[in-house]
């Protein structure tokens, strides 16, 4: 079995006793960027480049799948309107303004969304990856979530205060953010994703209630799941407790969650509902900051609480050591037994 | 008319409902009656703020509900504040300065934040966001503030943080440094040898407090 079919298997397919090692969000790193020879702000625009770094994540940091679509969550918002403040090499791309902020009503989705921003490099991107891995490894593909989308438009206070006072306004934003997200997901598999991953971070409990995220987040969710032409995973960071149950009722194949997510009480109701689980080793407080022991440690207890597939909680900050990252395959080598390993 | 505990109580509760048009009224009625404004403030839309802090910290309000009590406290504040006299001087708990970190641009932990630290007491001189690290330095000697407050919601921006609280230290060891925000954890706290730290912007009137008995004022 290939590295693609195991972990196929494994997020929609009956299971393996597997577990795969990688990222489900942003890896642009910059010590693998020096090894791929491709820095920021070429890796982010340049489809060579961009597919050299998705590939570095394999050869050089253990990854096993790969991403495709930039190393940051803002494409579906810059296609749409939003413009970006410049990257540097250890800063990837941010959203500099909302321009819907004063005009919610006139929110819209392009006819030509996915030949806007970066989606002409993506297409190639995808293609360049495909061309290097064939059939061997899963690629996927990734934006911001509806609600983060919304928010990056119109402006997060905005929208959060609308939250409570004029509802059907964002309801009606969020269709709009929901029809552009069904279109870039379905970009993605019709240019060789297996799967999508769709990072919300704004509707998290940090920032959200659960009432809201049921009443607005979830039935964004459930349709984006039911037009997916492929499986969903969906990223929320901070604590996500209170909304885990909820995500899964999306119909994801998959969430992936913080460290500041109780990882066994998630795994139980994830699994208990078929949803596979992707996490949490600390991107932060110990990818980054941590000691390669720390982070080995963090891996193995990410696996003990059964972890479908080990990943950090987050994107990975872009100064991290990539000796550090290299730990979690160590980890997952150490856990599983020989015969299971690739 | 109502009285001026009527009134107080009043302004708490519609800060609490978000009920921006009630605590303008109640507020009006306190100069309209003769009332201490000052008095209005503190036990009436402060009082409100602490108890939107307390349900904030239990989750009963998000991160939206605190921004509307917020605006509600402000329209309050737009009423009484031109009917305050002066003291002509400083009574104020301390003052900080705070901004998000450069290439940053998340401002509502920092706002709310902000908001906390003014209804506790404190003068806040806010230097908004993507903030220069230098410029977090500069502020804190035009103004003499006690403390300096980063906040980053960005992994990426974070390291930024540790610069400035390198800068601040290099110029005066007794400047107080606390930091927040998404990524900020007590780890992170430790690494970058910051004074202070608040998981939240229900706790960091008293983070403040407690940094302004810890360290002398940087005059």
């Amino acid at each position: 079995m290939t590295l693609k079919e195991r972990f196929m298997k494994r997020l929609i397919g009956g299971g393996t006793d597997f577990v795969p090692v990688g990222s489900t969000c942003a890896y642009g790193m910059v010590e693998l960027m020096q090894r791929c020879g491709y820095e920021r702000p070429l890796a982010d625009t340049d489809p060579v480049a961009m597919a050299a770094l998705s590939l570095a994540g394999h050869q050089y940091a253990g990854f096993e799948w790969v991403k495709a679509m930039g190393w940051d969550i803002t494409s579906l918002s810059h296609a749409m309107g939003c413009s970006l403040g410049e990257p540097a090499i250890d800063l990837p791309y941010y959203i500099k303004t909302h321009p819907f902020e004063d005009r919610i009503e006139a929110l819209d989705c392009p006819a030509d969304l996915t030949e806007r921003g970066r989606f002409p490099a993506f297409r190639r991107q995808f293609e360049l990856i495909r061309q290097s891995v064939g059939n061997e490894l899963a690629v996927f593909g990734m934006s911001e979530g509806p609600f983060t989308c919304a928010a990056n438009l119109v402006g997060t206070e905005k929208l959060m205060k609308m939250t409570i006072r004029e509802t059907a306004k964002v309801q009606a934003a969020m269709d709009v953010t929901v029809a552009a997200m069904i279109k870039a997901v379905n970009f993605a598999f019709e240019n060789g994703a297996d799967y999508y991953c769709i990072a919300d971070p704004t509707s998290g409990t940090d920032l959200m209630s659960p009432r809201t995220w049921k009443q607005i987040m979830l039935p964004a969710m459930k349709k984006i799941v039911a037009e997916a032409r492929g499986p969903i995973v969906l990223h929320i960071c901070g604590n996500a407790d209170m909304i885990v149950k909820m995500m899964c009722e999306s119909g994801v194949a998959g969430i992936s969650i913080e460290e500041k997510t109780n990882l066994e009480a998630a795994v139980e109701t994830a699994h208990s509902m078929g949803v596979k689980v992707f996490g949490n080793v600390s991107s932060s407080d110990t990818l980054f900051l941590g000691t390669p022991e720390q982070c080995r440690a963090e891996s193995l207890k990410a696996l003990e609480a059964g972890v479908d597939f080990l990943a950090p909680g987050c994107g990975i900050a872009p100064l991290t050591p990539l000796e550090n990252v290299l730990q979690m395959k160590e980890a997952r080598d150490e856990f599983l037994p020989a015969a299971t390993r690739p | 008319m109502s009285s001026k505990e009527e009134l107080l109580q009043k302004l708490h509760d519609t800060v609490v409902a978000f009920d921006e048009e009630g605590t303008r009224q109640a507020a009006e009625e306190i100069v309209s009656g003769g009332h201490d404004p000052l008095d209005a403030v503190m036990n009436g839309l402060a009082y409100g703020m602490e108890t939107v802090g307390r349900l904030f910290k239990e989750q009963e309000y998000f991160v939206p509900e605190v921004l509307l009590c917020a605006d509600a406290l402000n329209a309050g504040m737009a009423v009484l504040k031109p009917h305050i006299p002066s003291s002509g001087g400083d009574n104020s708990l301390g003052r900080v300065v705070i901004g998000t970190i450069q290439g940053d641009v998340h401002d509502i932990g920092k706002n709310l934040v902000k908001l906390m630290l003014d209804v506790g007491g404190f003068t806040v001189h806010d230097l908004g966001n993507n903030v220069p690290y230098e410029s977090f330095i500069e502020e804190q000697e035009r103004t003499g503030a006690e403390i300096i407050g980063i906040s980053a919601m960005l992994t990426t921006t974070m390291m930024g943080m540790k610069k400035v609280i390198e800068l601040a230290k290099k110029k005066d060891p007794r400047i107080a440094v606390m930091i927040g925000g998404a990524p900020v954890t007590p780890n992170v706290v430790k690494l970058f040898k910051a004074d202070g730290y608040a998981q939240s912007a229900s706790t960091v009137v008293a983070e403040a407090k407690r940094l302004m008995g810890a360290f002398c004022p940087a005059q």
